[in-house]
């Protein structure tokens, strides 16, 4: 296979594994984060640790970044969780912020002009095969109690608390988890590069993470992947117009808010059960019109 | 006596102004109660106080014996104490049936990992939860709308299904703030039936909120009306009927209705 | 001693221009709840619009200044019809507004990119750089005009929201946009005048900053910094927003001449998680308790 496409086609797992993460946050559990860059970054920053300096195999590296964003998340969780909405959105924006700024300060690391010779262990065979445990996990998390927890979070939080769902527990869970995606992707993320310098999470990073995930569909995980992989190609085939990639971001943004605030898939799977679920409420729909008429 | 709930000198006060003061009242086990009082009584304010939405600032709430005035909402449902709300709170994107099982999560215990890798407790749980938000919704019919949408539910219907995801927690007090609200006098008699029926069949107490004279009267047998966050009177449906001070607060002096 | 008061004024100039930003997102988050991240992109205009009246048409120093506010009043109002209107009209949650705000953020920042390119660009010199000396002092020029003139705009807007009708319906919006429109505020043109203000100090802070650093597509993300003041002094609170960033301004000049430079920018998101997690309301904002 051509090493371009090939290059192309690892890029676009490792969105995919951020987003996956992501979609748990914000399309399931309702919160948005600023900040997911700031875990990408804690993740490629460990990986490399272990790998480059450590010179630990992969499989060491990939866990320890998972690790890391994981305890770092559950730590911004248990400071941040507990307040409102918004100011939550806020405090993962300051947390990504100050996450890059002191990788900028931090010379150990290489500081503000980065970290190169990280060893190339990236390759379409691992990075597809953690994308399908990705996928699996999360379909699987999503569809028990503790997903429906989640879910239930997201759609009315007052109701979720007098229904017995700790709701500050499960808000903590989807963010430490998520943040768990998103270090991993970091970790391959470097080895893909083999560079890594803290510019490459700024704010943008987290902002178009955000965009593939709404993109997609918030609360779909079919979404997700189809949103991380058309997002990731349509841009690297659109090399020629590749200034304007961010102008039409912006724009697509503004305009998925204002007409169909749920994305391409908004809720909806595309499995067999899911495509029955959407034929079943159209009947249900058809019927109810049809009673309403009938009256 | 075996009460349920024992509410002792419950007082909120926002900022200076108190919403309920000084109020106590109790419920026994299977009991039925009714608090109705004007708008702006303080009645949502007691729910939202027992319940744990809000912070009690003075007095003291017991369930079964044991207090839980600073639990957080989520620990007392988990007690056994569960609500209704006064202007519906579905997860209304999720159908009938997710909404349900939803809430019969206290029901399962399998963990986070057993549930990402499918291992046999999962399965197991996972079944029995199903079959038991599907035995309720048999129950209080709703059974044939399973796979629709809350939010698509006729009005009526979605304060039924607020009703049954109560009861998914098996809870042992029910408090229903104003159920029958905007329901016709043939959905009001059904929503009676259903009281009724899930009183008896789940060895329910209930607490309940309500406008409707005429069901208030029928359904409890003490309520408590309460005027400007203060209880105005106790009784029986008959006392309170007959009470002056009762008349006034709801008519005015010399009003009819 | 000398040092330290030289740190100080220069800390009061940069934040009585973080003031001039700040005030925009606070004003915005009173009437309408969300964090209206576009306002970054409407600050780099302003340095923009300022910029180019100045090299390419030319004008003289106040008159580039109006036209820079104007336009940003203009872009701020033409953000809020395009990007938050029809979700206003939705009653959409807050969420939506703040990634539509992010979308619009990312749209002005990469359209300057595309079309003006990244290149940093330096404001014509209008003030003299040598400094003034007040006793033993040395004090530049151009941080003791953006101090007079951010105070003055300050004192404007104050006085407008206090003493005007139209001031008095944004207090009226800011306390309960729903009652407001009840009582017959019409909330679509308090909407509207507060975007414009907001905009008309973005303007003016814009052309501040470009003048005092440079003017570059990103400088948004700097402008960032306001609105942690805002957060800072309190969400919605004005005299809240204005106390923070002088803080901010004054506690970022002592730690880059004290500590080092480095760590300036660190400061301010240091700053606003601390404040996020043991006084999420700032220093003058006030708390809530849900409603059930």
């Amino acid at each position: 296979m051509d090493t371009y496409i090939q290059g192309i086609i690892m890029l676009a797992g490792i969105n995919l594994m951020a987003v996956l993460g992501l979609s748990l946050l914000t399309g399931f559990t309702g919160l948005f984060s600023f900040g997911h860059a700031g875990f990408m970054a804690i993740g490629a920053y460990s990986a490399a640790i272990v790998t480059s300096l450590l010179k630990l195999p992969f499989v060491f590296g990939i866990a320890a970044s998972g690790v890391m964003a994981g305890v770092v998340a559950l730590l911004i969780g248990k400071l941040t969780l507990k307040l409102k909405g918004d100011y939550f959105c806020i405090a993962t924006l300051g947390f990504g912020e100050a996450i890059r700024l002191i990788l900028d300060n931090f010379q150990g690391l290489g500081g503000s002009r980065g970290w190169p010779g990280i060893p190339a262990y990236t390759s379409i065979w691992n990075i597809v095969i953690v994308d399908i445990l990705g996928v699996i996990f999360l379909a699987n998390l999503v569809r028990s109690r503790h997903g429906r927890n989640m879910i239930a979070v997201r759609e009315e939080e007052l109701a979720a608390q007098v229904a017995g769902i700790d709701v500050v527990k499960y808000k903590t869970l989807a963010l430490v988890i998520s943040a768990v995606y998103a270090g991993v992707a970091g970790a391959f993320l470097g080895h893909y590069m083999t560079f890594i310098q803290p510019k490459m999470f700024a704010l943008i990073k987290s902002t178009e993470l955000t965009i593939i995930v709404i993109f997609g569909g918030l609360g779909s995980i079919s979404g997700s992947v189809l949103g991380a992989i058309v997002l990731t190609f349509l841009p690297e085939m659109l090399r020629a117009v590749d200034k304007w990639r961010l102008v039409a971001y912006g724009a697509a943004v503004i305009l998925i808010m204002i007409t169909r605030p749920r994305g391409l898939m908004g809720g909806v799977e595309l499995t067999p059960s899911g495509i029955r679920k959407v034929l079943a409420e159209h009947r249900a729909k058809r019927k109810a019109n049809a009673e309403r008429s009938a009256q | 006596m075996n009460a349920i709930l024992d509410v002792k000198n419950l007082t909120k006060r926002f900022g200076g102004l108190a919403a309920v003061s000084d109020v106590s009242f109790s419920v026994r086990e299977g009991g039925i109660i009714g608090l109705i009082g004007p708008n702006g009584a303080g009645k949502t304010t007691i729910f939202n106080l027992i319940t744990g939405v809000y912070k009690v600032t003075e007095g003291e709430v017991l369930f079964a014996g044991a207090p839980i005035t600073d639990l957080e909402p989520f620990r007392i449902a988990d007690r056994g104490v569960t609500r209704t709300f006064q202007n519906i709170r579905l997860f209304k994107n999720l159908t009938v049936f997710e909404n349900v099982l939803t809430a019969c999560h206290l029901s399962a215990k399998y963990s986070i990992p057993e549930a990402i890798l499918r291992l046999p407790r999962f399965r197991r749980e996972e079944k029995a939860i199903r079959e038991k938000a599907r035995d309720l919704l048999d129950i209080v019919g709703l059974a044939d709308r399973s796979d629709v949408t809350a939010d698509n539910l006729p009005y009526g219907l979605q304060r039924r299904l607020e009703i049954v995801r109560a009861l998914a927690l098996d809870p042992k007090l029910l408090l229903l703030d104003e159920p029958a609200a905007g329901m016709n006098p043939d959905e009001t008699e059904q929503l009676m039936r259903l009281i009724d029926d899930i009183r008896e069949r789940f060895k329910l107490s209930v607490l309940v909120i309500e406008h409707h004279m005429d069901l208030v009267m029928r359904l409890c047998e003490q309520i408590i009306v309460l005027n400007f966050g203060i209880k105005l009177a106790e009784g029986s449906p008959n006392d309170i009927r007959n009470d002056a001070k009762v008349v006034e607060a709801y008519l005015g002096p010399g009003g009819e209705e | 001693m000398t040092q330290f008061f030289q740190q100080l004024i220069n800390g009061l100039s940069i934040g009585s221009v973080y003031a001039m930003m700040a005030v925009g997102y606070s004003l915005v988050y009173s009437i309408m709840n969300f964090s209206n991240f576009a306002h970054g992109g409407v600050i780099m205009l302003g340095a923009y619009f300022g910029f180019f009246s100045m090299t390419l048409i030319k004008l003289p120093f106040a008159a580039a200044f109006g036209l820079a506010a104007v336009g940003t009043a203009a872009l701020a109002v033409l953000i809020e019809r395009i990007a938050y209107k029809p979700l206003r009209d939705r009653k959409a949650p807050f969420l939506y507004f703040i990634i539509s705000a992010m979308g619009a953020s990312i749209f002005l920042e990469n359209i300057v990119i595309a079309t003006i390119g990244p290149t940093f660009r330096t404001y014509p010199q209008v003030f003299s750089r040598t400094p003034i000396s007040i006793g033993g002092l040395s004090i530049g020029r151009l941080d003791l005009i953006m101090f007079g003139v951010s105070a003055l705009c300050l004192v404007a807007l104050v006085l407008f929201i206090e003493r005007t009708k139209t001031g008095k319906a944004i207090r009226a919006a800011s306390y309960n946009m729903k009652a407001a429109a009840l009582m017959g505020v019409d909330t679509d043109r308090v909407v509207m005048t507060v975007f414009a203000i907001g905009g008309l100090l973005a303007g003016v802070a814009g052309v501040f900053f470009g003048m005092k650093y440079t003017v570059y597509p990103q400088i948004g993300n700097i402008t960032l910094k306001s609105f942690v003041a805002a957060v800072f002094g309190g969400l919605g609170s004005l005299p809240g927003a204005v106390l923070g960033s002088v803080i901010l301004g004054t506690l970022e000049t002592f730690v880059a001449g004290y500590l080092s430079s480095q760590f300036r920018d660190l400061i301010a998101f240091v700053i606003l998680i601390g404040v996020l997690v043991f006084r999420p309301t700032g220093i003058m904002g006030k708390p809530s308790e849900d409603k059930a």
